[in-house]
């Protein structure tokens, strides 16, 4: 079994089942079930924390409402404006919801959905939409519009700069998607690299691998680790680069 | 390789369903209450906070007041000890005055009453001086008694008198 098996076998989606939705051709899949249990804790355990009054649940109460105020008062309204507090609600799900799928990636026999490209791609779409909705909706269609193109450029540059701000726009989405997806599949393909070491020197000699398996296991845990962050610090970063984009479009100037 | 990146749009479908009934029921279930909860926190402690500094407020004025009813209690105490203190200067300058003169007055009375004493005594001494002179010229006239010779000293001194006192002659007018 060669390293392109191994990777497949532990980085791509395992789909169980198909169902046909019109056009589309829908799959059950590890990846889908990893979204279910994310969205079952988000929808069951979240209310729950932060509806109870328990002193036991009080420090989770606390995490996330630290992280929901973090977010609201560096991320959100610094670059949305005082409107910006209309849409925490996407900011703090979004937030959560790459976090926890992120998460779910480090947990054994889980599997990392936000290492998916139709996943991220998804969370790209959504934020592409909110994007041009909160612009359309702070400023006008047509201002909207004419506000794509930076002010201060001279009329004759608008036929050139017009698609080319189009094309930014998608880009923006575009570069949201790939950087989530890349992040998070890297650091597995470190990992599983880091564990073939075992087995390739071993190939050499049976003691060359035994002697390996210290090193490599070493710096698994701290790739490890390195995705812990990671998995926070992507979430924290995609959030943020859709609230500047979200901001920007709202307020061109 | 190439799965890795194939996107199956099928789960692309699926996330966006599930993110976006997510962000709507999330919305209302999880952080609706929990902006309410920090709203109402952030609301009390800034109720507290004004609460505070109006509470800080009323304590500074009220050690104003009290500062300056200080002052004026010690300078009030400050004043009547000046006051008292003249006071007691002048009484002192009062008695010493007093004292001096009914010294003065004593000392004025006691030098009559030796003046006087002295003149009584004097007058006296005086007297018995001269009784006893008299006396004791009486005791020797009588024991030089001669009457010769007192004869003669009485025509001489008659004589001298006439002399002196033309007027007192006897037997010539």
């Amino acid at each position: 079994m060669g390293l392109k098996e191994i990777l497949e076998h532990h980085i791509v989606d395992h789909v169980w089942s198909r169902a046909v939705l019109g056009p589309l051709s829908v799959p059950f899949s590890k990846h889908l079930l990893m979204m279910v249990i994310a969205s079952a804790i988000l929808l069951v355990v979240f209310p729950l924390i932060i509806r109870s009054k328990s002193r036991v649940l009080a420090p989770f109460r606390a995490i996330i409402e630290i992280i929901v105020l973090f977010l609201r008062d560096e991320v959100v309204v610094p670059n949305l404006g005082h409107k910006g507090a209309a849409y925490m609600g996407y900011f703090s799900t979004l937030f959560f919801f790459i976090l926890l799928l992120n998460l779910l990636g480090l947990v054994p026999f889980g599997a990392t959905a936000t290492g998916n490209l139709a996943v991220t791609a998804g969370l790209a779409l959504t934020t592409f939409v909110l994007i041009n909705f909160a612009g359309i909706k702070e400023q006008g269609l047509f201002k909207y519009l004419s506000h794509i193109v930076p002010k201060g450029v001279p009329g004759w540059l608008y036929p050139l700069l017009f698609p080319i701000e189009l094309i930014g726009l998608v880009t923006k989405a575009f570069a949201l998607c790939i950087r989530l997806f890349a992040n998070m599949i890297a650091g597995h393909i470190v990992i599983l690299a880091f564990i073939s070491f075992i087995f390739i020197f071993g190939s050499l000699n049976v003691f060359v691998g035994f002697a390996v398996a210290p090193v490599s296991v070493g710096l698994v845990l701290f790739t490890l680790l390195l995705e812990l962050f990671v998995a926070f610090l992507q979430a924290y970063v995609f959030v943020f680069l859709t609230a500047i984009f979200t901001g920007s479009a709202m307020h061109p100037h | 390789m190439e799965a890795l990146i194939r996107p199956e749009f099928g789960l692309t479908f699926w996330t966006i369903t599930c993110f976006v009934l997510l962000v709507f029921v999330l919305s209302k279930t999880a952080w609706k209450p929990l902006m309410q909860a920090v709203e109402e926190r952030e609301r009390s402690i800034k109720h507290d906070l004004h609460s505070a500094e109006t509470a800080r407020a009323a304590a500074e004025k009220l050690k104003g007041e009290l500062a300056a009813q200080l002052a004026a209690l010690k300078a009030e105490i400050q004043r009547r000890l000046e006051e008292a203190r003249l006071t007691a200067e002048k009484e002192t300058d009062l008695l010493i005055e007093e004292a001096r003169r009914s010294a003065g007055v004593i000392v004025e009375s006691a030098r009559k009453e030796i003046e006087a004493q002295k003149t009584e005594a004097a007058r006296e001494l005086r007297n018995k001086v001269a009784d006893l002179a008299v006396l004791a010229a009486e005791r020797i006239l009588l024991k030089q008694l001669d009457h010769r010779a007192n004869t003669d000293l009485a025509a001489r001194y008659l004589a001298e008198l006439e002399k002196e006192r033309p007027d007192l002659k006897l037997g010539t007018n």
